[in-house]
């Protein structure tokens, strides 16, 4: 059920991406859609789910770039493992820590596309990346964490309902 | 222990996979592939474009809006039927305003052949500067093409599929462009900085270059067809210990509010990089 809502949401994210918020900046920037829903989905728990989703969602985003093929994938597919390991511990910990990860993930996701742009011999340049790529992105995701994490919660629980012992 | 063992296995296949692929790519294997992927994706990217265009004009013509309410308020009974008329017609208008502003650049380039295409989406990547049109190789569509608009340059066709393209603009930072300067008639490379600005470099130090001079396409290199118009100059830059110029340049082509853009169909373009047919 979760891969049959989930693909082809991820997809339409991927699309989303490249023809509204290509056309809306925000903050001179752009939230990452298909980030914030794998990252929202790993922290349900369903990390098998989340990693196909980051291996399709950052196909989807590769289709619709000049990156090289299956960059964005192999990132999305690290940040979403690395989001599965502390699955559980964001709400008993500390609201803030989620934000935290967010913010994490943002930078390691447009530092694998910098130096993805880098090694095709794209020219870049380290401090306009951090001041127009990263900051303006991480801020729009963290805003965007919470309402994300969310709503994954709320799908969650209405596609897989907690089991009860009945008797 | 055992879950987060699966999910590292699991999360290392598909990396594995995932970089599978991207070595196919690179060895030029998945080209039907994408183009067969990116036809129903172009579908819907179009079909999304034109409702973001119809957004966007919402969004950028307040005072319509306001006359849209007044006319509303007088015509209550019909009000959602008016109102979806209004947003298709105002779509139309601006479309056919484009259109017309694009038909009389065509005809003041007999030489030219045109085809219009409509803007569909961006390159997801905040390091490269593209953006895709729904035309592809069954329009005729070919890499190299330029890309023009009744203003001036776009870019030139990166990638080309079945039902869209890639259009790689002259803001991208790897795209370099031969320019020539109208009145001076000094020769330059225009190349965009990573922060978005333009600047033509290898200008000549005798050159006189002023500040609103229009910058054209040179036609040296082949890449691009001669006399069409870049932008003009914004400042110059001249050191005497240089060996050439430099100009900062503001390009004639509002990149940000691109919806309709010109394919130059019969140009044909000299392509040096490896793997180009």
């Amino acid at each position: 059920m979760g891969y049959v809502l989930g693909l082809p949401l991820i997809t339409l994210l991927a699309i989303l991406q490249s023809t509204v918020l290509g056309t809306f900046r925000l903050l001179d920037g752009a939230p990452d859609l298909v980030l914030l829903a794998v990252i929202g989905w790993a922290q349900t728990g369903r990390t098998r789910e989340a990693l196909v989703f980051a291996l399709w969602g950052g196909l989807s985003l590769d289709l619709l770039s000049g990156a090289p093929f299956g960059m964005t994938a192999i990132g999305l597919i690290a940040i979403a493992f690395l989001v599965s390991l502390l699955e559980g511990r964001f709400w008993e910990a500390n609201f803030l820590l989620p934000l935290g990860v967010m913010v994490g993930a943002t930078v390691i996701y447009h530092a694998g596309l910098f130096l993805a742009a880098a090694a095709t011999g794209r020219p870049v340049d380290l401090d306009q990346a951090v001041t127009r790529v990263f900051l303006p992105s991480a801020v729009l995701d963290v805003l965007l964490a919470l309402p994300t994490a969310q709503l994954a919660w709320r799908i969650h629980e209405t596609l897989f309902p907690p089991r009860v012992r009945v008797g | 222990m055992i879950r987060t063992r699966s999910s590292a296995l699991l999360a290392l296949t598909l990396v594995l996979i995932a970089a599978g692929l991207l070595v196919l790519n690179i060895a030029g294997y998945l080209g039907p592939v994408e183009g067969l992927a990116l036809r129903p994706i172009g579908a819907v990217q179009g079909w999304l474009a034109a409702r973001v265009a119809v957004l966007r004009s919402l969004l950028t013509a307040p005072g319509d809006i306001l006359a849209l309410r007044q006319e509303n308020e007088q015509l209550q009974a019909q009000l959602s039927q008016l109102e979806q008329e209004v947003i298709a017609l105002r779509e139309q208008a601006a479309e056919a305003e484009i259109l017309s502003a694009l038909l009389g650049y065509a005809r003041s380039q007999p030489d030219s052949r045109y085809l219009a295409a409509n803007v569909i989406g961006r390159d997801v990547s905040p390091f490269i500067r593209s953006l895709w049109i729904g035309r592809g190789s069954d329009a005729g569509l070919t890499r190299g093409m330029p890309i023009v608009t009744e203003r001036g340059l776009v870019g030139r066709i990166a990638e080309v599929f079945a039902t869209v393209a890639r259009v790689q603009l002259i803001t991208d930072p790897s795209t370099e462009v031969n320019v020539q300067f109208q009145t001076s008639r000094a020769d330059g490379a225009l190349r965009a900085q990573v922060n978005g600005e333009l600047w033509v470099d290898l200008i000549d130090q005798a050159a006189e270059v002023a500040s609103g001079e229009l910058v054209l396409t040179s036609g040296l290199g082949g890449a691009y067809p001669p006399e069409v118009p870049v932008g003009s100059v914004l400042t110059v830059r001249q050191r005497d210990f240089e060996l050439f110029q430099q100009a900062v340049i503001q390009p004639s082509v509002d990149f940000e509010a691109l919806e309709i853009v010109l394919v130059i169909t019969n140009f044909q373009p000299l392509l040096l990089e490896p793997g180009i047919p």
